[in-house]
């Protein structure tokens, strides 16, 4: 890295040194062009002509020569000197071409040592678990395990150390747990209500596992490190089974796997910085889950942020059931953040991430990825050609580089679809905040009143 | 002799009246032509007409196309003088448009002092908002773009309309765009620095989504659905300009139910999911399924379905209605209303958007 560095250094003085050059040679040049006009209208003044012709009786014949063809010849000796004029200014500028043209081709030839693509990180020590695992997602059809797509995702990370039986089977085992709980709670097995609501208690509450007074307790919201900045691995679903602590990604991507285990219908859904759950019941009353304060939420709730905008609503990016193809679509952003986070951004960020758009060309995060990836390319060609992209004037020099431009305004683009799309940034003081309020008083009564609603209506079905 | 007179004087009565309800009448058509023409791509969409042809027609014609054009062209007049004077810290590329909107917002909502050519100091006074009367229910003027301008007091309506048309006189009409929310106009702009954004100008503040979705009777289906928060284009506008139209032919007391429904039909064409024109139509076949009942069959509502005519009048009302409750409309009472507006002002802090930037006071 740092001898990359360091040439990459070398270089941008080279060019900067040809920059230079440049824009002094054309200084000079210009200041050539200029000089023969400032003298071509001295030449034919009158004045000088009355000088000759009259003060210097020894070089001319005043009688000899008639004043008209006098007159003439200094026209012609003025029209020849004009046309010699013309003549090396057009060979200057010619010449003033010549050397641009020669310039630019250097230059040209320089920018062929300029990296326009970020360096591959494949070559790096467990990498090629990612490029691995980036096949096996794509081999997915339609009808997938999520079990299994999410397990791919997070033993990339591990470097293929963990084994997918061992995750099956503990998978497996909660879910005949979940089973026998509906059997012993008297829930109706067909209900989907029933079903989320089993699988809600779960996380939520204390559940006997045997009689030997084995419990299984609340799954509680892990606090540390809730964005897996310091140590990914607290986005993972093997993490919140190991420590039965979660967060917004992993909490409701393992009430998923267990919908699925369960035959229950669930959804996952995006809102901002966020995800939940979202279940129909049996008569397709729709409700939200918020799995991180064990909540039943109200669509107020989730808006209350101030950050949805109505764009996001309309392009379906927030609150809206993603498909499993959708959610798949997502699987591959997941994939590729662990990558982004393990190794940094390469071409192999992109591959994954426009597969994730191929499948759903609006998942908010795969947008957002793409556009990270294009600003950390565009800043890495940036720094080699030393323009700082934050300054304005500095950034007018690019346009000596067509590549760069291409990069620019993908860059550009990128953002301006994800204005289209309604995102509006979040920062993470303001997503506390958000997650905090739904913890008053009036918002915890509102959810108690819908979680007993729930039981009552399974309850109803035990008749 | 007296008696002759009489019947001459209450004869000629009749006709002048009579001869004035026909032009009130043609008024109106005559507005729905052109509407219709600027809807149907025959005469260029020119939002200030269409709102003056509504108000005069209302107006019976009393409406003075010269002043009402010389207002706002003194006010888009005096946004360039405002763009001139202050400083508005905004270099991005559409530091043009930003700048004229900024403008726009403070010469409607701010004082602007002035000097005249005679060196005399004026200050021009901001639009505010009239508590009201705020739905027009017993004058339907206060929902004119004239009342506002004569005034300098209006509503949700006149507002945004006014704001719209001075944009429209300084050559930014189509990147300014009405919205609508329960009850209510609001005007939607974008740029390049704070995406899309919202300005109210009934309060003078820039509210985020979220307060327009926190008024309880925006239904999420309504804004998938554009009905609600939608930027709308300019044929669109046209398209309200229309219900505007037939709702101030139903307050001029006309009961011809089918001059009502022909403009909500335009309407809807161009923008099928326009509750509002949705709503007109609904009320307008409403009447004439009654006043059908009553005149024709001499009975009343009770029996909608024992004649085929109304019977399948009624079927058509109830789809409509159906359609209009899953688009995601629900009625907001007038005082849920104005609690919701004063909220903004109340609770700034978390419903303003506080990206902002506009002209301050320079002096």
């Amino acid at each position: 890295m740092n001898t990359l560095r360091k040439t990459s250094k070398k270089k941008f003085q080279k060019n900067l040194w040809i920059i230079l050059f440049n824009f002094m040679f054309m200084y000079v040049a210009n200041a050539q062009i200029q000089n023969p006009y400032n003298l071509a209208p001295q030449v034919p003044q009158p004045a000088s002509f009355q000088t000759i012709t009259v003060g210097n009786p020894n070089i001319y014949n005043p009688n000899a020569v008639n004043p008209q063809t006098l007159m003439n010849l200094e026209q012609q000796r003025i029209q020849q000197q004009n046309q010699r004029i013309i003549q090396a200014t057009l060979q200057q500028q010619q010449n003033r071409r010549q050397q641009l043209q020669q310039i630019y081709a250097e230059l040209e030839n320089e920018n062929r040592h300029i990296n326009y693509s970020l360096p591959s990180h494949l070559n790096k020590k467990g990498a090629s678990a990612y490029l691995k695992a980036f096949d096996s997602l794509q081999k997915f059809s339609d009808d997938y395990p999520l079990k299994k797509a999410v397990f791919i995702v997070e033993n990339a990370f591990y470097e293929n150390k963990h084994s997918y039986e061992e995750f099956d089977k503990v998978i497996k085992n909660i879910g005949k747990f979940l089973l026998r709980k509906m059997d012993e709670f008297g829930y109706d097995k067909n209900s989907n209500l029933a079903k989320n609501l089993i699988l809600f208690r779960f996380f939520s509450d204390t559940l006997q596992f045997n009689k030997k007074g084995l419990m299984h307790l609340p799954i509680n919201y892990d606090f540390n490190d809730a964005f897996g900045d310091q140590n990914w691995t607290k986005m993972f679903v093997t993490k919140l089974l190991s420590t039965n602590t979660g967060q917004c990604s992993s909490m409701p991507r393992l009430y998923l796997i267990l919908a699925e285990e369960i035959g229950a219908e669930a959804y996952l859904a995006f809102s901002p910085n966020h995800s939940y759950i979202r279940f129909p019941d049996d008569n397709l009353h729709w409700y939200n889950v918020e799995l991180t304060n064990h909540m039943f939420t109200t669509n107020s709730m989730i808006l209350s942020s101030g950050y949805v905008k109505s764009e996001a609503l309309v392009n379906k990016i927030y609150m809206n059931n993603l498909s499993k193809k959708q959610l798949l679509a997502q699987t591959f952003v997941e994939l590729a953040s662990g990558y982004i986070h393990k190794y940094g951004y390469d071409t192999f960020v992109e591959k994954i991430v426009s597969k994730a758009l191929e499948i759903d060309n609006k998942n908010i995060n795969a947008n957002m990825a793409l556009s990270n990836y294009y600003t950390v390319r565009f800043e890495y060609v940036m720094k080699q050609l030393g323009i700082n992209p934050r300054n304005h004037n500095e950034l007018q020099n690019i346009r000596y580089f067509p590549q760069a431009i291409t990069l620019l305004k993908q860059t550009n683009q990128q953002y301006k679809k994800i204005d289209d799309l309604g995102f509006e940034f979040m920062s993470q003081e303001a997503y506390d905040n958000w997650l905090n309020s739904l913890k008053k008083m009036h918002e915890m009564e509102k959810s108690k009143q819908i979680e007993n609603r729930i039981k009552l209506n399974v309850n109803k079905l035990k008749d | 002799m007296k008696k002759l007179y009489l019947h001459i004087i209450i004869l000629f009565l009749l006709k002048a009246n009579l001869s004035f309800a026909q032009t009130i009448d043609s008024l109106y058509q005559n507005a729905f032509v052109q509407l219709s023409q600027m809807l149907d791509g025959k005469q260029k969409l020119d939002f200030k007409k269409a709102v003056f042809l509504v108000e005069n027609a209302y107006e019976n014609g009393n409406l003075d196309s010269v002043v009402f054009n010389q207002n706002i062209k003194f006010l888009a007049n005096l946004t360039e003088k405002v763009i001139e004077n202050n400083q508005l810290i905004y270099n991005e590329k559409d530091s043009v448009l930003v700048k004229k909107l900024a403008g726009i917002f403070y010469v409607m909502k701010d004082s602007v002092p002035m000097i005249n050519q005679s060196g005399k100091r004026f200050v021009h006074i901001p639009f505010t908002y009239d508590f009201n009367d705020i739905f027009g229910k017993l004058d339907w003027r206060q929902m004119f773009v004239s009342k506002l301008l004569e005034t300098h007091t209006g509503n949700c309506h006149s507002l945004p309309y006014l704001y719209k048309m001075i944009a429209q006189e300084l050559g930014i009409g189509e990147q300014v765009h009405l919205a609508l929310a329960p009850n209510h106009f609001y005007i939607k702009t974008r740029s390049e620095a704070y995406g899309w954004y919202n300005t109210e100008l009934t309060s003078g503040i820039f509210p985020n989504d979220a307060w327009l979705m926190a008024s309880g009777y925006v239904h999420l289906d309504a804004v998938v659905n554009g009905v609600y928060m939608k930027a709308l284009d300019e044929k669109q506008s046209i398209a309200l300009c229309m219900v505007d139209l037939a709702q101030a032919y139903q307050k001029n007391k006309f009961y011809d139910t089918d001059f009502v429904i022909k403009c909500a039909d335009k309407a809807l064409e161009v923008y099928p999911n326009l509750v509002n024109a949705m709503l007109v139509k609904t009320e307008a076949t409403g009447h004439k399924i009654d006043n059908i009942l009553t005149y024709k069959y001499n009975t009343d509502f009770s029996k909608v379905l024992q004649y085929e005519e109304t019977a399948k009048m009624f079927y058509r009302l109830q789809d409509e209605l159906k359609k209009i409750h899953q688009l995601g409309y629900r009625q907001m009472p007038e005082e849920m209303y104005l609690q919701w507006l004063v909220s903004l002002k109340e609770e700034k802090e978390k419903y303003s958007n506080k990206k902002i930037r506009n002209f301050t006071k320079s002096q």
